[in-house]
């Protein structure tokens, strides 16, 4: 057992399996007292189970941790608060939270239902902003906190097929952001992990989707070559960030395959155009391929 | 010489103020037909009246433009739909889309209620979604689309007291993306704007009493910058969504145009700025704790450090 988080109280949402379930048991490992929170509902947000999350519980006290089990929704005002709760009526305080908790329904836009749209930005969007919500008015009274969200390379670079998580994910950025903002000078930091790893939700891309986007030369998150990316491996970078050691660290992403890590970088000019007074549309599609034309490349050029 | 829209049919959502209404009044001179569509509420989202998107449409008309008013919802599916279809009964089809439409409610994180959250997400995400989910079916099958969304600097950079706002306009930059990957082999193109302009959203009196207490702390770079925003017209934004919905941009598609008055930047996408990686085997803690403010870390600044 490592001593980084002794004394610390943390809640990791969707810990039931992958990639959650491996950050709880690292954070426990660490000395963490964990709320392990897991819905238990299948990949499309559908039914719900106690189970998983009691698994990790139990698996964690076997060696020596404690934790406690809680089956809440993120996507729920009240059932979040409750998580939250949980945390402090059990271990006193709440030092961590990591958002994990997601489902997945992909469709291509036209496509695309409306409950579809709303039952995937509820869990991820909303979810996130609920627990961060209830969690900061707890971290702020105790002056200081960590905060990590999870983003996703299907917002940060867009996947086709996937507008509702998409949308979700990079709003998930966007709340980091402002996040980190609102509670810096708390001694909060707030950052996201956009991680590429093989569980459950990844495998329900079809065999047959990754071969078309393979043909079609769309190779956007999809290795070039063979490279581990177990859920346990986002697992230490992240409790990183939880540690006294990461406490300057905010409002950054952090993209984890395996055991390759890189921070990405903020949105930021990367060419100008001024004119002194207001563009012409005309002047506009003059200049416009000898200056932002120069490099830019359709993700999915027209096919007749 | 014909203008650039010539018989082209556009939405312009959010339409009867500020950026929306330059917007559709640059898109009728050059020759589209316009949906001016505008629930006509405060920036709180409330009080809906017909008046804005009226006056739009009387002064489109006035200058020989065809355009049309229509006062509903974008946050409400159906709603959404009928905006769409405005275009369809009155002009025959839509070629461009424009989602302007949104509203503000600032608060702190710690303060910020669920109705806060849910009002402002519903009408800029959920309402960009339901824009664009009707409007890509019909641009689907004609084969001919342009859709150009708002995204803002509060998502993409992060402003404090816009977790509601800047989810959301982050939230429409991930929409973009992926629209823009499901559309384009149709010949539809999805960009999106992230503007700065003097409107009633951004010359609020919040803002004016920060920018005042900003100046009286002496943080004289901010106030330099915030100086300006009065001189940055909303019409400023409107001749790059022009070209954007014009035959000159087919190929122009997925990508994020900041406008602020007459300068125009193409924002970066994401990308890797420092890797660490090992051969085998996960990281461990210890490890991390020595390379990570070696590389990663090193020469981050925390944009709002502890207050002690």
């Amino acid at each position: 057992m490592g001593e980084r988080l002794k004394g610390k109280v943390a809640v990791v949402t969707g810990a039931g399996r992958g990639i959650g379930r491996g950050i709880a048991l690292l954070l426990a490992q660490e000395g963490a007292a964990v709320v392990v929170n897991d819905l238990g509902g299948a990949i499309d947000g559908s039914g719900s189970s106690s189970g998983p999350a009691q698994e990790v519980v139990t698996e964690i006290k076997a060696k020596g941790g404690r934790a406690i089990a809680n089956a809440d929704s993120v996507a729920d005002f009240g059932a979040a608060e409750n998580i939250i709760k949980s945390a402090v009526k059990e271990f006193g305080r709440l030092d961590i939270l990591i958002n994990v908790a997601g489902i997945l329904r992909d469709r291509m836009i036209f496509n695309l239902s409306e409950e579809d749209w709303d039952a995937v930005v509820k869990v991820h969007l909303k979810g996130t902003f609920n627990c961060v919500r209830h969690a900061s008015v707890q971290m702020r009274e105790q002056k200081g906190g960590r905060i990590i969200n999870f983003s996703s390379t299907s917002g940060l670079y867009g996947n086709s097929g996937q507008a509702n998580y998409g949308a979700a994910k990079d709003g998930i950025a966007g709340l980091t952001r402002v996040v980190s903002r609102d509670l810096g000078k708390y001694g909060i930091t707030v950052n996201a992990i956009a991680p590429v790893a093989a569980t459950r939700m990844t495998a329900t891309v079809s065999d047959q989707a990754r071969e078309t986007r393979a043909k079609r030369g769309i190779t956007a998150g999809a290795p070039a070559i063979q490279m581990r990316m177990e859920p346990e491996d986002v697992a230490p970078m992240v409790v990183y960030l939880t540690t006294d050691n990461a406490k300057n660290i905010n409002g950054q992403t952090f993209l984890i395959r395996g055991s390759v890590i890189s921070l990405l970088n903020y949105p930021a000019p990367a060419r100008t155009i001024t004119k002194i007074g207001r563009w012409k549309p005309e002047e506009i599609a003059a200049i416009f391929p000898s200056t932002f034309g120069m490099d830019l490349v359709n993700p999915a050029p027209r096919q007749d | 010489m014909p203008a650039m829209l010539d018989g082209k049919v556009a939405v312009v959502t959010g339409a009867g103020r500020g950026i929306g209404r330059g917007i559709s009044i640059a898109l009728a001179a050059a020759g589209a037909k316009v949906v001016v569509n505008d629930y006509g509420v405060d920036i709180h989202g409330n009080v809906p009246t017909d008046a804005p998107a009226n006056e739009v449409v009387g002064e489109i008309k006035k200058a020989g433009g065809q355009a049309i008013s229509n006062g509903d919802s974008v946050a409400e599916w159906d709603a959404a739909e009928r905006i769409i279809q405005t275009a369809v009964k009155e002009f025959g089809r839509i070629d461009i889309l424009v989602t302007c439409a949104g509203i503000l409610r600032d608060r702190m994180i710690f303060n910020m209620s669920e109705d806060d959250f849910d009002s402002v997400l519903a009408v800029h995400l959920k309402g960009t979604f339901n824009c664009i989910r009707h409007a890509c079916v019909l641009m689907r099958q004609q084969k001919y689309g342009r859709i150009i969304t708002f995204t803002s600097g509060s998502g993409l950079f992060g402003n404090p007291g816009q977790a509601n706002y800047g989810s959301a306009k982050a939230g429409i930059s991930g929409l973009t993306k992926v629209a823009a990957r499901d559309l384009g082999k149709y010949g539809v193109t999805v960009n999106s704007i992230a503007p700065v302009a003097a409107t009633r959203m951004t010359l609020t009196d919040e803002f004016l009493k920060a920018r005042e207490i900003r100046k009286q702390q002496g943080i004289i770079r901010e106030e330099r910058a915030l100086a300006q925003l009065e001189d940055l017209k909303p019409e400023d934004v409107a001749p790059v969504v022009v070209y954007l919905a014009s035959d000159y941009a087919a190929n122009v598609n997925g990508q994020f145009f900041l406008c602020a008055g007459g300068s125009v930047s193409l924002l970066s996408q994401p990308r890797a700025v420092k890797t660490i990686f090992k051969d085998e085997g996960a990281w461990t803690l210890d490890e991390l704790d020595e390379i990570v403010p070696l590389t990663l870390a090193e020469g981050l600044v925390n944009p709002a450090p502890p207050r002690e």
